[in-house]
């Protein structure tokens, strides 16, 4: 319990220092009036719209009325949409949110499946093949594969949309290219976590017993084997939505990726700050999941 | 029992698969369009220009362009000048608002003094400026009085929606912005931002119903997503057809390519207010430096055209038919250096966006290699969009960057960024500012013709810019879609278009 009081605790600072920081280096790198306005607004246009957003106050005291809105909740009003900022950021969470849990379980299972059968094939032909297959999909550009599957499933064959929101079949391909980024590291870990448990004393004890090598590997070796698998799904939380940023553009996905982009682009900086902000929460709670399953899984860490 | 649900699972995939043999074709009485440019917003007061391109499918201007940038009466069925600074617009009689009340001059009353009022934000305000007053005549019959004779106020009301009165006092606005009650060809149903927008057809549509029941407007912004939506069928027109791409467009027999000349002038200008490019011998030497010509064919898939040696493209206002392009003379380009002191050449760049234009960054490397072949050692910066705004606002662009003026049919319209009035220029010229005035405030057409002319030949020779290509723009449809064509405006006008 004190354990999960210690970590709940430091939640806010990561969290506060992201939104910090993003909020600084858009207003320092543009103009989000110029870029609203466009090249013909006149002056008084804009000093109108800068007043309406407290944009003609100095950096430090817009940072602060910032800081004391976002104390109660209040990330302020898109400048694109006119709407607020949370509410657009999660109208389009939940099609991120989607393909993100669908990617990460494909990515788990397949190359959890491989690793173990990377593990217990050691050296021999599954190895090896296994091993090939994902340093290619490791070294192969997201969007380059998504376009490859939209040309094959969707052109070639006919079987799947090309891209957009609708159906299960519109999930599959962004879902796959989403996952094929993932895979080849939960293989490699797996397969290393695999074969250095197998080599602990307590497997050779049970072999020892009589435990047959089937019985061994799921009794003995996975459950002592599946942390590092379960940190490191933690550890990949961001790089899978930098993912999902490249997938939802390939595949016309209208997820969080997308409009946190094309906000930067505009310096809509209510919606980058509320989008980073959910990403950073997603990714902080997701992390802490992580370390709660850890610790429930292996009692060596909640001694610690 | 998992086995079980396991089986079943997988034999009702199976099942949907069979099911659904055609699964990606678009539906029959739906016309599907993918964007490659989708602005976050469908009100007429925000988001950039591109917005009017989904703000006109539910709401209409007094004046419209056509495709061609030529202009043709929408909600004014016809208009004449009392004086040079009073203008009456007959409206036409009979429109109806999607709500089913009748269009009056109350509307334009009401629309013209919001948008004009200071204290409203409307982005394309400017466009209107010179409005003095709106007076309403009869029911049919609306004055405008401007401050000064305004040539262009024609072509500023084609960017302003008419917006019914009635349902904005009701509903403010914000509301009123976000579900639109227009006069148009299409109705609204739901806006999904990000994704799509889709319409129904106007029966009473004054112009007669669309061709199709329903709309639906897509971003796709990803171009070679946008083409595999277009080859399965799942849209029948696409917008910007990315160059390399082209050729797996026009080999298939069921895909049609379209295009037209916009009238975005892409040139390369200059910081003329430091050396080496206060010189003109040096901007010369880099004009016959890059080969225009064989850029076109590369880069631009040998659509568009190459400017004249002028600012603006053959189809705008104010075109010059005497000024032509200075040919490719890599060795008089090399004099031209030497003569101006640089007979070993010098380094400089080319700033950048990338994907705002067509094959934007493409153009730049090549122009560069083409600059430094001459001997002028040339680099590209790409720029992000937020930096360039700043970067432009300064003045700080560097020695050379890569810009896309849009004209919408008027020289007027991009020339004002040679201008001080602009505050954006970093060339300045005495005569061409006063000309500039002069020829937005008179009705003489003849002798804003003449005026413009003028300023070209004036461009031509001081060359303040490298003046590169009228971009293109690239449509791609599937054969059995009629109707439709492409706009030098960018705007989508999907009206009268049938897929058969």
């Amino acid at each position: 319990m004190r354990y999960l009081l210690r970590r709940l605790l430091l939640v806010p600072i990561p969290l506060l220092l992201v939104v910090a920081f993003v909020f600084v280096v858009l207003r320092l790198t543009g103009d989000p009036v110029a870029i609203y306005l466009g090249l013909d607004a006149t002056p008084e246009q804009e000093a109108l719209l800068r007043a309406e957003l407290h944009l003609d106050e100095p950096i430090p005291v817009q940072f602060g009325y910032f800081l004391w809105d976002l104390l109660q909740g209040d990330f302020g009003t898109s400048i694109q949409f006119k709407t607020a900022a949370m509410d657009i950021v999660f109208e389009r969470l939940q099609a991120t949110l989607v393909l993100l849990s669908l990617g990460l379980t494909l990515a788990i299972v397949l190359g959890v499946l491989a690793g173990i059968a990377c593990a217990v094939w050691k050296d021999r032909l599954p190895d090896f093949a296994i091993s090939i297959l994902a340093v290619a999909g490791q070294s192969m550009p997201s969007f380059w594969l998504g376009i490859l599957l939209i040309q094959f499933f969707a052109l070639e064959l006919g079987w799947l949309p090309t891209s957009g929101r609708g159906g299960w079949e519109h999930l599959v391909l962004p879902t796959v290219t989403l996952a094929t980024f993932l895979v080849p590291n939960f293989v490699l870990v797996t397969r290393i976590s695999v074969l250095e448990t197998t080599r602990e004393q307590f497997v050779t004890t049970a072999r020892a017993r009589g435990a047959g090598a089937g019985r061994a590997l799921w009794l003995h070796v996975l459950p002592n084997a599946i942390n590092p698998v379960v940190s490191l799904v933690g550890l990949q939380l961001g790089r899978l939505m930098g993912g999902a940023v490249v997938t939802e553009t390939i595949f016309a996905w209208p997820g969080v990726g997308r409009l946190m982009v094309s906000a930067i682009f505009q310096r809509d900086v209510p919606i980058v700050i509320a989008s980073v902000f959910i990403v950073a929460v997603t990714i902080v709670v997701a992390n802490l999941l992580v370390d709660l399953l850890q610790a429930a899984i292996d009692p060596r860490i909640r001694m610690r | 029992m998992r086995r079980f649900l396991g089986t079943i699972g997988l034999a009702a995939v199976a099942a949907s698969m069979l099911a659904n043999p055609c699964l990606a074709q678009a539906k029959d009485d739906t016309l599907v369009v993918g964007a490659a440019v989708f602005t976050d917003s469908i009100s007429p007061a925000a988001g950039g220009y591109i917005t009017l391109s989904l703000v006109f499918q539910t709401w209409e201007p007094l004046v419209a362009r056509d495709a061609g940038d030529k202009l043709v009466p929408a909600l004014a069925e016809r208009w004449e000048t009392l004086s040079p600074t009073h203008w009456r617009f007959h409206l036409r009689r009979g429109v109806k608002w999607h709500d089913g009340t009748p269009f009056t001059a109350a509307d334009v009353k009401f629309t013209i003094d919001y948008v004009t009022d200071p204290k409203t934000i409307y982005v394309r305000k400017g466009r209107i400026a010179g409005i003095a007053a709106t007076e309403v005549v009869d029911e049919n019959t609306v004055d405008i009085r401007t401050t000064a004779p305004a040539p262009l106020l024609l072509r500023g009301l084609a960017d302003i929606a008419v917006e019914q009165k009635a349902v904005t006092e009701r509903l403010g606005f914000k509301e009123a912005h976000r579900k639109p009650v227009g006069t148009g060809p299409w109705k609204y149903a739901e806006w999904v931002a990000g994704d799509h927008y889709d319409l129904v057809a106007n029966p009473d549509y004054w112009g007669g119903p669309p061709a199709m029941k329903k709309l639906r407007i897509r971003t796709i912004s990803e171009g070679a997503t946008r083409v595999a939506s277009l080859i399965a069928g799942e849209t029948h027109i696409i917008e910007e057809v990315p160059v390399d791409l082209l050729p797996s467009v026009q080999r298939r027999r069921n895909l049609k390519v379209d295009s037209i000349e916009s009238s975005v002038s892409l040139v390369l200008t200059f910081d003329t207010r430091k050396p080496p490019f206060d010189d003109v011998r040096v901007r010369r030497a880099v004009d016959h430096a890059i080969d225009k010509k064989t850029l076109l064919q590369q880069m631009l898939g040998g659509y568009g055209s190459v400017l004249d040696g002028q600012l603006v493209t053959k189809a705008t206002f104010g075109h010059n038919p005497k000024l032509a392009d200075r040919p490719f003379d890599p060795a008089r380009a090399k004099a031209l250096l030497a003569e101006a002191g640089h007979p070993k050449g010098f380094d400089t760049r080319i700033n950048t966006l990338s994907g705002r234009y067509l094959s934007d960054v493409d153009i730049a490397n090549a122009a560069a290699g083409m600059m430094t072949a001459a001997g002028i050692r040339t680099t590209v910066n790409v720029v992000e969009g937020g930096v360039w705004s700043q970067l432009d606002r300064n003045k700080e662009q560097g020695p050379m960057y890569q810009i896309g003026w849009f004209s919408v049919g008027d020289a007027d319209f991009n020339t004002v960024w040679y201008t001080e009035a602009s505050k954006r220029n970093y060339w300045t010229n005495a005569e061409f500012d006063r000309l500039w005035k002069a020829g937005r405030s008179t009705l003489d057409e003849g002798e804003r013709l003449r005026i413009y002319n003028r300023m070209m030949e004036i461009m031509h020779e001081e060359l303040p810019s490298i003046f590169l290509f009228g971009l293109p723009r690239i449509s791609a449809r599937l054969a059995n879609v009629e109707g439709w064509q492409p706009s030098r405006d960018s705007l989508l006008r999907l009206h009268k278009v049938k897929v058969k």
